[in-house]
C-alpha cells in the first residue's frame, strides 16, 4: 500500500511538472489564436526562452534575472512573428514554422558563440521547490501540488486568471471579437492590429515561463532542442481543449501525465514511441471527431486588411 | 454632369434645419478608376437623404470615406459646421457617425449586448459589466421599438433582428448622424416597412439618416432629399416631393430606361425542365426546400421571385445537380436526373448560371480559357486519355468570349482582372456557347452594370426565342417582371403562388411576405 | 463581394505582349519577390555576423565557394538539394490544391523507414531491389499522406494541424522501428546497412558523393509539371485550390482531390526519404537527419510552389548547407548561421507587406503563389 501511494505521488507530481510547460504554452498559445494568429511558433517561443534563461543566469547567477533574459527573449521572438503575421500580412503558418526553425538554429548558433559548443550548457542555478507549509501536508496529493517550483504555483493562478480575462473584461470581449470577426472590431473603433499584437506578445510571454520552467524548473541546464515537442504537444492541447482556457489546462494535464508515464512506466509493457505519440494521436482523432468546423476562431490565419 | 448643384445653392432654401454633415469636393480613385469625382453632399438634421446610384456609382466608397475606412485622394468633410478629418471609424464614431453595413459586421457566437457595447463596455473596476450592457440594450430597443433579445446569440437571429442589433450598435454610441447601406436588400416588403417606420421615428428624435439604395421607388416613401450618384458623379440632388420615379430613374442611368423590356412572342412547347415535391436542405440541415414542384417549358421564362434567403439558393443548386435532394424528382427532357450529379446534367443540356459568380461561377485566379473549360475540361476535344490541351481550349475561348462581348476577349486575362458585367458576360459564353435546353440563371444580373444588364437579359430573350426553358431566379422583383411569362413566389422554401407578370405589387408583395399561404392552408 | 469596388480597367488589358515575351516577364516577375526575401536575409545574417565579430563579406565568400566554388562543392550542393527537391514538391502540390502540407517531415521519415526496410530485404536484387524500395516508399507515403487528406475531406480537420501531429506519429513510428524489429547487430543504432549494388550510383563527374537521386528529382519536377498542368487531374487539383466553390458547381469532387493531393505530396516526402536512405546513408541510423521536411516548405514557397522554382529554391537551400562547411572551416563563423540565414528567409518569403516597402504596390500581385487566403477557421 504504502508503496502504492508512494509511486502515486511520485506520478502525480511529474505529471504537475511535465504539465506545467504545456499549460504555460497553451494558454499563451490561447492569447495569440483567440485574437486571430495561429501560433505553431510555440515551440520556438519556449526554446528560445529556455536557452535565454539560462544564459541569463549563467551571465547574472541569478534564476530571476534569467527569468526576465527567458521572458524577454519569447517577447521578442513573439513580437517577430507579430511583425510578419500582422504589419507584413505574412502566412501565419510559415512565419510560426520560420519561428521555430530560427529558435532552433539561433540557439545553436549563440551555443557555440557562448558555450563554445553545441550540446548542453553548463548548469545555472534554477528554481527551487518551495514547500507551501500546511498544503504540502495533505496526505497523497500535498508533497506533489504544493511542493513545487514557484512557476508552478503561477501556473496555477494563471489559469483562473486566464479564463476571467478572456471571458470577463473588456479585453477578453474585444480579444475574442478579433478572432471572430475583425472587420466588426474595426468598424467599432478597436484597432484589429493592436488587440492581435496583444495576443501574440501574450502568447509569447506566457510560452517563454514554460520555456523557462523547462530549464531552469525541471532541468537547471540547456541543451539543444530540449523543447522536442512540447510546443507542439502544447498546441495539441490548445486544440484538444477547444480554445478554451480550462479546456486547454486539462488538456495539458492530461498530455503531461502521457508524459509522465512515459518516463515511468516499465518500457517493456508498451514500448516509449507508442505512449509519446498518445498526445498527438488524441488530437488528431479530437479533431476528426469534432468535424473540425466552427470551433477555431472563426478568423484565425487571415490576415486583416483595411484597403 | 451639367446639373451638379453643390451644397451652397440649396442652402438659402431650407434655413429651418440646420446643416450637420456636408461632404465637399470628395475624389477618389482606384488604379485607373475614379470611384468618387468631385463629390458633395449635404445632410440636414432630422432629415432621410437618399442616396441613389447604380451598382458601382460610388455610393459605397464616398461612405466608407465618411466612415474613415477609406482615405480620400482630396475633399473635404464638415460635421455641424467644423472640418474634421476621420482618419478611422473611431474618428467617426466620435463624431457620431453610425454605418451600417450592407455586410453585417457582427460577430456570430458573441450575444446581442456583448456585439452592442464591443469597444465602448461598460465597466464594473476591472470587469465587464454584462449586466449593464444587457440594460443599455434593453433601454434602447425599447424607446426606438427596436425590439431584440439582448441575450440571444447573434448567430440565432434572423436578418432583420441582426439589423436592428446593426442599429442599436450605431445609437448606442450615440451615432446622430446613421449612414444605411442598402438595408432593404435582405428584408421582406413588410420589413421593410417596419424599418422605415424606424426610422422616421429616429429623425422626429433629431437624428439624421443617409439612406444609400439603388431602389428607386423606396426611396420615393421615405426620403426628404435624394442626390443622385452616377459613374462617380453626383448628377443631382432632388426634393422628394418634386420628382417621380422616371425621372429618378433617368438621372441614375443616364438616358431613358426602358423600364419594361420587349419580350416578344414565342411559342410555348412541351415542359423541358420539371421538378416535384422536391425537398431540399440547407447547410445547416434545415429544409430549406419544401415540396416545390415546377414546370418550365419550352419557349417560356418561368420567374421565381421571393426575399432573400427564401429557398432560392437551394432550391437553383438542387436543380442545378450540385446540391443532393432529400426527396421528389427533377426531370430533364423527361428522362429523371434526380441522382444525376451537376455534370451529367449539364451534359444533358442544362445550363447553370449560379447566383455567386466570384466564388461559384469562376475561379477568379484561372484564366478566362481555364474558366470557360471549366466543365468541359474532361471530354474531347480538350481532354483525351487523362491529357488536357490548353491550345484547343484557348481557341475555343477566344470564339465564346468575343461572341459574348466580353472585355478583353483575351483568354488569358485573368477572370478576376475583369469587372463585374463581364465576369457575367464570360459564364454566359461558357453556359450557353453549348447550345443547352434549359437554362438555369439565378440572380443573373446582380452587381453588374446598365450595360451588360440588358446585354444578358436580351441573351435570355433570345434563348427563349430559340425553345429553350428557362428559369430565371431573382430578387429584382422589377426583373422577374419584366422577363418573365409566368411567376412563381417562393416562400420559407414552399413555393405560394403563381402569378402573371401583369400582378400588382400588392399582390406580389403579399405572397412575398407569405400571406398567400396562410389563407390557403386555413 | 463587394460590388461597388472597382475592378482593374478592362480596357488596359487589351494590349497584351506576344505569348513568349508574357512568359518572360512571368518568370522575372516571379523571381523578384523571393530574391527581395532572399536578399533581405543575407543583410540580416551579415548584421548577426558583425554584431558577433566575424567579418560578413568573407563568410559569403566562402559559403559561396563551398556551395559553387568548384565540382566537388558543387555535388556537396546538388546531394543537399536532393531531399528538398521531394519534400518542396510535397508541399506545392498540396499547396496548389489549397492545401497546407506541414507533414513533410513524417512523410520523409516513413518513405526512409520503408527504404531502409525493403532495401535490406530486397537488397540482393541489386538495381531492381532499389526501385522496388522506392516504389514501396511511394505506396507507404501516399497512405501516409492520404489519412490527413482522408480528414480533412471527410471530417473536416484542419490538414495544418493533423500533419504537424502525424510528424510526430511519424518519426516515433520510424525511431521505434528502426530500433526495434528492424534494429541492426552493430554498435550504431539503427537498421542494418544496405547491399552496396542496391545503392544510388553517383553520378561522378567529379561531383563527389552527389549522386543520380538528384536526376530523380528532376525527373519527378517535371512529372509533377505535367501532372498540374498537363492533365484532368491536375486542371481539377487547381481549380479546387483556388476555388473549391467553382470547382464544386463545375462538378468536380473537392474530396477525391483532396485526399489524392496530400496523397500525392506525402508519396514525393516519402520517395525523397527513400532517395536519401538509398543514396547517401545506406541505412536509417536514430538519430536521423532532421528539419529536411521542415525547409521544405521553404524552398516550395520560395519557388511560388511551382516545380521549376522548387528545384531553384532546393538548390539554393542545399548550397546555403553545403557552404555553411567551408564558411566554418575557413572563417570560423558557426555553420548554424547558414541556418540561421535559411530560417529567415522562410520567415520574409510570404512578408508581402515587407516587400511592398521596397517595390511598391506590385507586391500583392508579385505575392500571388505563396498565400492560402482561406485562413484555419474555416
Amino acid at each position: 500500500m504504502e508503496d502504492l501511494f508512494g509511486s502515486f505521488g511520485a506520478l502525480l507530481a511529474s505529471t504537475i511538472r511535465n504539465a506545467t510547460p504545456l499549460i504555460f504554452a497553451a494558454l499563451g498559445g490561447m492569447f495569440s489564436e483567440r485574437s486571430g494568429v495561429v501560433n505553431i511558433g510555440l515551440e520556438g517561443l519556449m526554446l528560445i526562452a529556455a536557452f535565454a534563461g539560462v544564459v541569463g543566469a549563467f551571465i547574472s547567477g541569478s534564476a530571476l534575472v534569467g527569468l526576465g533574459f527567458g521572458l524577454a527573449a519569447g517577447l521578442l521572438f513573439a513580437l517577430i512573428h507579430a511583425l510578419m503575421c500582422i504589419t507584413f500580412e505574412a502566412d501565419q503558418i510559415i512565419s510560426g514554422t520560420a519561428i521555430n526553425l530560427l529558435a532552433l538554429f539561433g540557439t545553436g548558433f549563440v551555443m557555440v558563440l557562448i558555450f563554445g559548443g553545441g550540446g548542453t550548457s553548463p548548469r545555472v542555478s534554477g528554481f527551487k521547490e518551495v514547500a507551501i507549509p500546511l498544503l504540502s501536508d495533505i496526505p497523497l496529493i500535498g508533497p506533489a501540488l504544493f511542493n513545487q517550483s514557484v512557476l508552478v504555483y503561477l501556473m496555477y493562478a494563471l489559469i483562473p486568471i486566464t479564463w476571467f480575462v478572456v471571458y470577463r473584461t473588456p479585453f477578453g470581449l474585444r480579444l475574442r471579437a478579433t478572432g471572430e470577426v475583425p472587420e466588426a472590431v474595426d468598424t467599432a473603433g478597436v484597432s484589429v492590429a493592436r488587440m492581435r499584437y496583444y495576443g501574440v506578445a501574450l502568447s509569447g510571454l506566457l510560452a517563454a515561463f514554460g520555456g523557462v520552467y523547462l530549464s531552469m524548473g525541471i532541468l537547471s541546464a540547456f541543451t539543444e532542442n530540449m523543447t522536442i515537442g512540447r510546443g507542439f504537444i502544447a498546441l495539441a492541447a490548445l486544440i484538444f481543449g477547444r480554445w478554451n482556457p480550462i479546456g486547454a489546462a486539462g488538456a495539458a494535464l492530461l498530455f503531461g501525465f502521457g508524459l509522465a508515464v512515459t518516463f515511468q512506466a516499465p518500457q517493456e509493457a508498451l514500448p516509449l514511441e507508442f505512449i509519446q505519440m498518445i498526445p498527438y494521436i488524441l488530437t488528431v482523432v479530437a479533431l476528426a471527431g469534432f468535424g473540425g468546423r466552427a470551433i477555431a476562431p472563426a478568423a484565425i490565419g487571415r490576415p486583416y486588411r483595411k484597403e | 454632369m451639367t446639373e451638379r448643384e453643390t451644397g451652397e445653392g440649396t442652402a438659402g432654401v431650407r434655413e429651418e434645419a440646420p446643416v450637420v454633415l456636408e461632404m465637399r469636393g470628395v475624389t477618389k480613385t482606384f488604379g485607373p478608376v475614379k470611384a468618387n469625382d468631385d463629390v458633395s453632399i449635404m445632410l440636414r438634421r432630422g432629415e432621410i437623404l437618399g442616396l441613389l446610384g447604380e451598382n458601382g456609382a460610388g455610393k459605397s466608397t464616398l461612405m466608407k470615406i465618411l466612415y474613415g475606412l477609406y482615405k480620400p485622394d482630396s475633399g473635404e468633410i464638415f460635421v455641424d459646421g467644423e472640418e474634421v478629418t476621420i482618419h478611422d471609424p473611431k474618428d467617426a464614431v466620435s463624431r457620431g457617425i453610425g454605418m451600417v453595413h450592407q455586410h453585417f459586421t457582427l460577430i456570430p457566437p458573441l450575444t446581442v449586448a456583448e456585439n452592442i457595447v464591443l469597444g465602448a463596455e461598460p465597466r464594473r473596476g476591472a470587469s465587464l459589466d454584462l449586466e449593464g450592457a444587457v440594460k443599455a440594450t434593453e433601454e434602447l430597443s425599447e424607446r426606438y421599438g427596436l425590439r431584440v433579445d439582448p441575450r440571444a446569440r447573434v448567430a440565432n437571429l434572423s436578418v432583420g433582428e441582426q439589423q436592428r442589433v446593426e442599429i442599436l450598435k450605431a445609437l448606442y454610441r450615440e451615432a446622430r448622424i446613421l449612414v444605411l447601406d442598402e438595408p432593404t436588400a435582405v428584408l421582406t416588403p413588410q420589413e421593410t416597412e417596419d424599418l422605415f417606420a424606424v426610422l422616421k421615428e429616429l429623425v422626429a428624435d433629431g437624428l439624421s439618416i443617409i439612406l444609400i439604395t439603388h431602389k428607386l421607388g423606396e426611396l420615393l416613401g421615405v426620403s426628404d432629399e435624394i442626390t443622385i450618384i452616377r459613374d462617380g458623379q453626383v448628377v443631382d440632388t432632388v426634393k422628394t416631393d418634386e420628382t417621380n420615379e422616371g425621372e429618378l430613374a433617368r438621372l441614375m442611368v443616364g438616358r431613358d430606361v426602358l423600364l419594361r423590356v420587349e419580350k416578344g412572342a414565342s411559342e410555348v412547347g412541351e415542359p423541358r425542365l420539371v421538378a416535384q415535391n422536391l425537398v431540399v436542405l440547407s447547410n445547416t440541415g434545415a429544409r430549406a426546400v419544401e415540396d416545390v414542384s415546377l414546370e418550365v417549358r419550352a419557349g417560356e421564362i418561368l420567374g421565381v421571385a421571393g426575399v432573400d434567403g427564401n429557398g432560392q439558393t437551394q432550391l437553383a443548386e438542387a436543380l442545378a445537380g450540385v446540391r443532393h435532394i432529400e426527396s421528389g424528382h427533377v426531370y430533364l427532357d423527361g428522362d429523371e436526373v434526380t441522382r444525376l450529379g451537376g455534370d451529367a446534367r449539364q451534359e444533358r443540356g442544362l445550363a447553370y448560371v449560379p447566383e455567386d459568380r466570384g466564388t461559384k461561377g469562376l475561379v477568379q485566379d484561372f484564366k478566362l480559357y481555364e474558366n470557360n473549360s471549366l466543365k468541359t475540361y474532361d471530354e474531347p476535344p480538350f481532354s483525351r486519355f487523362g491529357w488536357i490541351f490548353p491550345k484547343v481550349m484557348r481557341r475555343r475561348a477566344a470564339e465564346a468570349l468575343r461572341a459574348y462581348d466580353v472585355r478583353p476577349p483575351d483568354p488569358d486575362a485573368r477572370a478576376g482582372s475583369l469587372s463585374g458585367g463581364n465576369q457575367q458576360k464570360a459564364i454566359l459564353a461558357r453556359e450557353l456557347s453549348g447550345d443547352p435546353g434549359v437554362v438555369i440563371a439565378s440572380q443573373p444580373t446582380r452587381g453588374v452594370d446598365v450595360g451588360a444588364i440588358e446585354f444578358i437579359h436580351r441573351q435570355l430573350l433570345e434563348q427563349r426565342a430559340e425553345g429553350k426553358a428557362i428559369l430565371l431566379i431573382s430578387l429584382e422583383l422589377e426583373e422577374v417582371r419584366s422577363l418573365s411569362d409566368r411567376i412563381v413566389v417562393l416562400y420559407a422554401g414552399r413555393i405560394v403562388g403563381e402569378v402573371s407578370p401583369e400582378a400588382t405589387d400588392e399582390e406580389l408583395g403579399l405572397l412575398m411576405a407569405g400571406r398567400g399561404t396562410e389563407e390557403k392552408s386555413a | 463581394m463587394s460590388e461597388d469596388r472597382p475592378t482593374r480597367d478592362p480596357g488596359g488589358e487589351a494590349s497584351r505582349p506576344p505569348a513568349f515575351r508574357r512568359l518572360l516577364g512571368d518568370a522575372a516577375s516571379a523571381l523578384v519577390f523571393p530574391l527581395i526575401a532572399i536578399l533581405i536575409s543575407f543583410v540580416f545574417g551579415a548584421i548577426i555576423m558583425l554584431l558577433t565579430g566575424y567579418d560578413p563579406i568573407a563568410a559569403y565568400g566562402a559559403l559561396f565557394r563551398g556551395a559553387f566554388g568548384s565540382p566537388l562543392a558543387l555535388g556537396r550542393t546538388l546531394l543537399g538539394a536532393t531531399p528538398l527537391i521531394f519534400t518542396g514538391l510535397a508541399v506545392a502540390v498540396a499547396f496548389r490544391a489549397g492545401l497546407f502540407n506541414i507533414g513533410g517531415e513524417g512523410q520523409f521519415y516513413i518513405g526512409s523507414i520503408t527504404a531502409a526496410v525493403a532495401g535490406v530485404y530486397l537488397g540482393s536484387l541489386g538495381v531492381v531491389g532499389m526501385v522496388l524500395a522506392l516504389a514501396a516508399c511511394v505506396l507507404t507515403g501516399f497512405l501516409w499522406g492520404a489519412i490527413p487528406g482522408a480528414l480533412k475531406a471527410y471530417r473536416g480537420a484542419h490538414e495544418v494541424i493533423t500533419t504537424i501531429m502525424l510528424n510526430f506519429v511519424a518519426i516515433l513510428l520510424a525511431t521505434y522501428l528502426a530500433l526495434n524489429p528492424f534494429r541492426s547487430e552493430g554498435l550504431v543504432p539503427g537498421t542494418e546497412a544496405i547491399d552496396l549494388t542496391a545503392r544510388i550510383p553517383f553520378i561522378g563527374l567529379g561531383l563527389g558523393r552527389a549522386n543520380y537521386g538528384f536526376v530523380f528529382g528532376l525527373v519527378a519536377a517535371v512529372l509533377v509539371y505535367l501532372l498540374l498542368w498537363r492533365t484532368k487531374r491536375g486542371f481539377e487539383i487547381r481549380a479546387v485550390g483556388l476555388s473549391p466553390g467553382a470547382a464544386s458547381y463545375a462538378g468536380m469532387g473537392i474530396g477525391v482531390n483532396t485526399v489524392l493531393a496530400l496523397a500525392i505530396g506525402g508519396a514525393l516526402a516519402a520517395l525523397g526519404g527513400g532517395i536519401e536512405v538509398l543514396g547517401v546513408y545506406g541505412k536509417m541510423s536514430i538519430p536521423f537527419v532532421t528539419g529536411l521536411g521542415f525547409t521544405g516548405i521553404g524552398v516550395a514557397l520560395l519557388g511560388r510552389n511551382h516545380p521549376v522554382g522548387v528545384v531553384l529554391g532546393a538548390v539554393l537551400f542545399g548550397g546555403l548547407a553545403a557552404g555553411a562547411q567551408e564558411m566554418q572551416f575557413s572563417t570560423d563563423v558557426p555553420l548554424q548561421l547558414a541556418n540561421v540565414v535559411g530560417a529567415i528567409i522562410l520567415l520574409l518569403v510570404t512578408a508581402t507587406k515587407l516587400v511592398e516597402l521596397v517595390v511598391g504596390k506590385r507586391a500583392r500581385a508579385l505575392a500571388s503563389g505563396t498565400h492560402l487566403e482561406r485562413g484555419l477557421g474555416q
